[in-house]
């Protein structure tokens, strides 16, 4: 032991290990520069790769829209090149302009998924702005088919976002259509079906298949009203036996490429009466 | 001029590891195998490990381990460190004790990805004490590693293509 503690490549290991603990827990405590400046170096890759496959369609959709597209060009010579694209950005941001005008209190930020993390199992991910796009932990993600998630952590140029799948995620629910109120959270199994549990029911709710489950605004994190899902089941726990109802959001968390950040909210971070 | 071929070698594994870091970030880029995805710069960087002397096999394992913490966390944690202490250890057993054969390989491969895996879903799933551990390990863990491992085995043989032909006399 003494011999190979001795060596050089002994000195060089626990050297390296010294220096990765040093940064480890400089990382660990918050020191951002230690984030931002790996996060500058993965996060420029992830953005080119991720626009290589954006969308949901296969090599197939693919192939037979880019013939149409061929034709169209063929076509419409005279048109600009970039028609497509700015038509269909603008067709994405006039749904946000939608979602803003009928919520003059929210500040939105739209974002792209540059990155899923393979190794987490809630489909969680990075999206392409961070704290300098005024982005900070806690603030809601969702898209215009209702809530995605909320953000995690922040870098200075992205931040990492957990679903509504994960059980990290408890939003205050309510039943739109009778009034109930409850606790939004995943569980591993339901995430699999792209479903999510409204949990902490009355045992007498009267929560049913078809009722659309919305956010209750209480404990300041989300508005009131961001649509969290449709039931889809009534359940009961397999160990206590409390009511449940499984949701299934109108988004694909899975698959979602385009979101947007509310940034700020009226009664952002207020914790109304009545909260947990 | 004499490490010419050492450093164009060394060249292709940097390379080699950004691009399955890409390919392992990029949405819907590699498909899913019941629900997983693999982790390819862990086997990558075993089996580098396992051609190369301990040092250069440290430092791989090591680019390894950051590119794969930063991949989701943005700070360097479990598998910067188990990656740099495993590959100088896989580089040290392979240049003294044994030789570099298939089944040698193809052991090594699954003991180490099977165990930093297993580790790994410890560390970030039981000792937290998330929900619902034994079903995300069943439906989704035992298919990663075993996916992983799969991947591995291809990557041995494109080592150990690179080491052979990119090597000086």
């Amino acid at each position: 032991m003494r011999d190979f503690l001795s060596t050089k490549s002994a000195k060089i290991l626990i050297a390296t290990l010294a220096v990765i603990l040093v940064v480890a827990i400089l990382g660990a405590t918050g020191n951002p520069w230690v984030s931002s400046a790996f996060g500058f170096i993965t996060n420029g890759l992830s953005s080119v790769t991720a626009n290589l496959t954006d969308g949901d369609k296969d090599y197939e959709t693919l192939k037979a829209e880019n013939e149409k597209l061929k034709q169209d060009i063929a076509d419409l010579r005279t048109q600009l090149v970039d028609y497509y694209d700015v038509k269909s950005e603008n067709s994405r941001l006039w749904k946000y302009y939608k979602l803003k005008k009928s919520n003059p209190d929210y500040e939105i930020l739209p974002a792209s998924v540059i990155r899923r993390d393979t190794n987490e199992a809630f489909y969680s991910f990075t999206i392409d702005a961070g704290s300098t796009s005024g982005i900070s932990v806690q603030d809601p993600v969702i898209t215009e088919n209702g809530v995605i998630g909320f953000v995690n952590s922040v870098n200075a140029t992205s931040s990492k976002v957990t679903t509504i799948l994960s059980p990290d995620l408890q939003a205050g629910a309510v039943d739109k259509k009778t009034g109930e109120s409850g606790i939004v959270t995943g569980s591993a199994a339901l995430s699999d079906e792209n479903k999510t549990a409204f949990t902490k029911i009355d045992a007498n709710a009267k929560v049913k298949k078809g009722d659309i489950i919305v956010t209750s605004g209480i404990g300041g994190v989300y508005p009131s009203d961001l649509i969290l899902g449709k039931v889809t089941d009534i359940r009961y726990d397999d160990y206590d036996a409390a009511k449940y109802a499984v949701i299934k959001p109108f988004e694909d968390i899975k698959a979602v490429t385009d979101v947007v950040v509310l940034t700020d909210f009226k009664n952002k971070g207020e914790i109304k009466k009545g909260a947990d | 001029m004499e490490r010419r071929y050492t450093v164009f070698r060394y060249f292709a594994y940097s390379l080699e590891l950004l691009l399955l870091f890409i390919l392992q970030t990029t949405p819907r880029l590699l498909p899913e195998l019941f629900g997983s995805k693999p982790l390819l710069l862990l086997p990558a960087a075993i089996t580098i490990s396992l051609l190369e002397s301990e040092l250069p096999a440290m430092f791989f394992g090591m680019a390894a381990g950051l590119l794969l913490d930063f991949g989701y966390s943005d700070n360097i944690g479990f598998f910067t460190i188990t990656l740099t202490l495993s590959c100088f250890f896989i580089g040290l057993i392979f240049r003294d004790y044994l030789v570099i054969s298939f089944f040698n390989a193809t052991v090594f491969l699954f003991m180490f990805c099977t165990s930093l895996l297993i580790l790994y879903f410890m560390f970030s799933y039981v000792f937290v004490g998330k929900a619902d551990v034994f079903y995300y390990f069943s439906h989704h863990y035992i298919s990663r590693i075993i996916y992983t491992f799969v991947c591995g085995l291809l990557l041995y043989f494109l080592n150990k293509f690179l080491y052979k032909n990119l090597r000086d006399t």
